[in-house]
């Protein structure tokens, strides 16, 4: 179901005129931006203690708000925004489970190219799912899962953009209860934002 | 007895969300009092000896950098002259004009904008807030200021000039879910407005130097307009209260 919504938004901007009056989309303090990513759950076993090889589709609502003008005046002339972000993971492999988190949300916007927009992003926060009592890398549901990553918006209107983007994502329990070995996977992702 | 003991929780939890949601929207705009700001000046002048007023140019910086005057910004301040009633009819040059041979005032504007976003602040307390988990929302400010430096020149049809200079700023604070575009443009228009009234008091205070004839001809019914600035007092804004609302009337 979840999927069909994104198509049918995905295109409806796709399928929205391109206004040619404003060069650039002006994204101010205070504008907000809510987006939906969708991607899929790569796993690095980056041990030989790490034997999981977890993957899946995720789902990534986002909110987030400008706080800042463009800074600089160079190619790193940019702004940051900050949100929160839900994350939903249904795990494919090695068993159909589910996770689920929420996550506050930095990303640093370079502004110098008009409509091409490239970020970088951090984002890290409570994580829940019932894959890890299953698994030997994790033993308690309650986790924090923590992502870096970096992406590319194409605005198609001064309110609507294209993402996408790679992210690395870790997720482990922070010591509250042992083993901790962790679970890391590459997260590549699409989706849209809209600006208001 | 178990509605008792969830009561107080539940109360508490949502009186607690209420404070918080509501602190997290506010924000709210000061204006710094000019030092130099004159009280406000009226006069009463012969309506047959005003002239029209030609607005020639309108020049404006943005930290040092020249952009091209918003059109709304031109509207803002032919709106503020014309409210003075001091000039005839006001003209926009590039627009219709006076004709050649009548007295005129042509005046030119310059602004210097001045604006300090503070983003090194704002992307930091944006990190505290968001590993906060947003608690700390309510209780951490953002801050945006703004600064306009205007220096107007008016040249009278027989070719003197005077000139004129006025300074105005202020600040936005707002909490994280209180940030909009709205919030700055307010305080944008706020700061203009209150830089443009202190330059046209000045102009107020001068304005037999604007007019014809500072006497009328005898035997005629002598019609007169009452001259002024509509001042806007420099002071801090209610929490998330529209400006339109608040404006003093």
């Amino acid at each position: 179901m979840l999927v069909y919504i994104f198509l049918i938004t995905l295109m409806a901007a796709l399928t929205s005129p391109i206004y040619a009056a404003e060069p650039t989309p002006k994204i101010t303090v205070g504008t907000q931006e809510v987006g939906l990513s969708v991607g899929y759950l790569l796993p690095h076993r980056l041990t030989q203690d790490h034997t999981t090889k977890q993957e899946g589709i995720v789902f990534m609502p986002s909110w987030m708000m400008t706080l800042s003008d463009p800074i600089g005046n160079s190619w790193y002339r940019g702004q940051v925004s900050l949100g929160a972000e839900m994350v939903y993971i249904q795990f494919q492999e090695p068993f159909v489970t589910h996770g689920v988190g929420f996550t506050p949300k930095i990303k640093y916007t370079f502004a110098a190219l008009d409509r091409i927009r490239p970020y970088a992003e951090f984002a890290g926060g409570p994580f829940w799912t019932d894959l890890t009592g299953k698994i030997p890398e994790e033993s308690g549901q309650f986790n924090f899962v923590l992502s870096a990553g970096f992406g590319v918006s194409y605005f198609l209107t001064d309110q609507a953009a294209l993402n996408i983007g790679y992210r690395f994502q870790h997720i482990s329990n922070g010591g509250t209860q042992y083993p901790n070995i962790g679970l890391n996977a590459s997260l590549p992702y699409g989706g849209f934002s809209f600006f208001y | 007895m178990m509605g008792k003991i969830f009561s107080r929780p539940l109360i508490g939890s949502v009186l607690a969300m209420i404070l918080g949601l509501g602190t997290g929207c506010s924000h709210w705009i000061e204006l710094a009092v000019p030092t130099d700001a004159a009280p406000p000046t009226s006069a009463t002048v012969a309506t047959d000896a005003r002239v029209p007023l030609l607005l020639e140019t309108i020049r404006v910086t943005h930290n040092g950098s020249s952009i091209a005057p918003p059109t709304i910004l031109e509207r803002q301040v032919l709106g503020v002259i014309e409210a003075t009633h001091l000039f005839s009819q006001h003209y926009q040059s590039g627009y219709s004009q006076p004709t050649a041979d009548q007295a005129r005032v042509t005046m030119r504007l310059s602004i210097d904008n001045l604006v300090e976003p503070h983003a090194g602040q704002a992307a930091w307390r944006g990190f505290v807030i968001g590993a906060s988990m947003f608690t700390l929302a309510p209780f951490i400010s953002l801050n945006y200021d703004y600064g306009a430096e205007m220096s107007l020149e008016m040249e009278r049809w027989d070719g003197q000039i005077k000139q004129y200079t006025a300074t105005s700023n202020g600040s936005a604070h707002y909490n994280l879910f209180g940030a909009s575009p709205d919030v700055i443009e307010q305080l944008k228009g706020q700061v203009t407005e209150a830089c443009l009234s202190s330059l046209l008091n000045q102009v107020i205070q001068d304005s037999i130097f604007y007019l014809t004839s500072s006497e009328q001809p005898r035997g005629n019914p002598i019609r007169t307009v009452s001259v002024g600035v509509r001042h806007s007092s420099p002071r801090a804004i209610p929490m998330s209260q529209p400006i339109a609302d608040s404006s003093p009337r």
